[in-house]
């Protein structure tokens, strides 16, 4: 039996594809008519005050973080998750693994949210 | 035929399908917005402005490619196929029916049952963040650059509910594979039921939906391109077919985000209570599942346009505030009653 991922090689094959193809036939199909009005930065017609790159709110790496944190403890569940069933025949055992891993991650939010970590004011 | 050629025409046939339901999803989209506003919509190309799509993707492919003098050159050409890419790509792991006999060959009607199943759309759903940051970043705009942002935060927040969610989906069918929860979805459940993922997870549902919307980047969670604010947020700068990978890249995405509801929550291809493989021919079967598949997901596909128009925008802190502090805690709780619920009843 084949794993399946040729298949998925073929698709994303596919898609590269069509997505160069597409800008292909866009950069062919429109004209070149260069004007330095043009290439200016968006701003309703007037000259530009201030650089688009300031400095921007902490609470971004705040979440981006905490983010790091819960997305890995839901990576970490994934393969026990699968094998759950089998494992909760043997007791209860598996059950308070999962239960501690969790409480741990829950005690790290409460504490994250009232540090105010997510308020955004 | 050779198996490979069998994947090829699948892979061709369903790459097309997967478009083609967002061609049309963006005709739907402006047609139901104009009946649910008492207005005509697009009515002049074709009959029931049916070709407006077509239209709106010649003008897409005939406008001049401007790149800003002050962009990143190279990252801003990188942010849309970024983008794109991973959007057209999800589908392979749908399965939109069951299986149909031809020319006495059974052929599974999914691109590809890979072991690893929906998590290859969650994995390809966070390399798409990376196309709108560095597509809002290289712009250099602040609109773009401040929409990149608010797009990054919201789908990483969203990411972690969305996984809990899907956590305990797993931990309910013991399996990736989309094709394999499907199947263990038929029958009947506490004897009236129809057997689905909704009745067993209905808080896990409810997490789900919300936490795909916001991933869809779709009203009521639209901060990352909401127009009185951002002008369209991250894509600002872009024109030409740039900007058509964009837009259409969503619109796939939201092909898929419908098409993985309901083959995790309504039973995918399986009608309640009818066994159809029971009284269907096999390749009337294997069309009929099909359609079943297309009009579950033709329903969702609705509803995100129905939701549109009915529901306000978020403001921010309330969109972080809602994930944070709502979706997740719930997410975690749901965890502990199913697997409570699983070490009971085994």
């Amino acid at each position: 039996m084949m794993s399946g991922f040729e298949t998925i090689v073929m698709y994303l094959g596919m898609s590269l594809l069509v997505v160069l193809a597409m800008l292909g036939a866009s950069a062919l199909l429109g004209p070149f008519r260069p004007r330095p009005q043009k290439a200016t930065t968006f701003e309703c017609g007037v000259p530009l005050l201030e650089p688009g790159h300031k400095r921007y709110s902490v609470r971004y790496y705040l979440v981006a973080v905490l983010f790091l944190v819960f997305d890995l403890e839901t990576v970490l569940l994934y393969p026990l998750a699968v094998k759950y069933k089998a494992l909760a025949q043997l007791g209860w055992g598996v059950f308070f693994e999962v239960f501690i891993f969790v409480f741990v991650l829950l005690v790290g939010l409460v504490y994250a949210i009232k540090k105010g970590a997510i308020d955004w004011r | 035929m050779a198996d490979w050629q069998i994947d090829l025409i699948k892979v061709v046939f369903i790459w097309v399908w997967a478009l083609l339901i967002a061609v049309v999803m963006t005709w739907v989209e402006r047609r139901a917005s104009a009946m649910m506003q008492d207005r005509l919509g697009p009515n002049r190309a074709g009959p029931f402005g049916l070709l407006q799509p077509l239209a709106d993707g010649i003008k897409l492919f005939t406008k001049e490619d401007i790149m800003p003098e002050k962009a990143r050159k190279i990252l801003f050409l990188l942010g849309p196929p970024l983008f794109a890419l991973p959007a057209f790509s999800a589908y392979a792991v749908v399965p939109f029916g069951d299986k149909i006999v031809l020319g006495g060959k059974e052929i599974i009607l999914q691109v590809s049952d890979v072991n690893i199943g929906f998590l290859y759309v969650l994995a390809l759903g966070a390399i798409g963040v990376y196309g709108m940051v560095i597509g809002g970043w290289a712009s250099n705009s602040k609109y773009s650059i401040l929409g990149g942002l608010r797009a990054t935060a919201q789908l990483i927040s969203y990411e972690v509910p969305m996984g809990l969610a899907l956590l305990t989906i797993v931990l309910l069918y013991g399996t990736f594979s989309l094709r394999e929860m499907v199947l263990l979805q038929q029958g009947t459940f506490l004897g009236f039921l129809p057997n689905w993922g909704i009745f067993k997870q209905p808080l896990g549902f409810i997490i789900f939906l919300v936490a795909a919307y916001a991933e869809a980047n779709r009203v009521p969670f639209d901060l990352p391109e909401c127009e009185s604010e951002l002008v369209t947020g991250y894509h600002t700068e872009y024109g030409s077919m740039n900007l058509g990978l964009y837009l259409f890249g969503e619109y796939v995405n939201l092909g898929t985000l419908a098409a993985i509801t309901v083959s995790l929550f309504f039973g995918g291809w399986t009608l309640p209570y009818v066994d159809m493989s029971k009284f269907l021919g096999p390749v009337a079967y294997g069309v009929a599942s099909f359609m079943v598949f297309f009009i579950k997901q033709a329903f969702f596909l609705f509803l995100f346009v129905w939701v549109r128009w009915t529901v306000p925008r978020f403001r921010y802190d309330q969109l972080m505030g809602l994930g944070w502090k709502a979706l997740i805690p719930l997410g975690l709780v749901n965890l502990f009653v199913t697997a409570l619920l699983v070490q009971l009843t085994i």
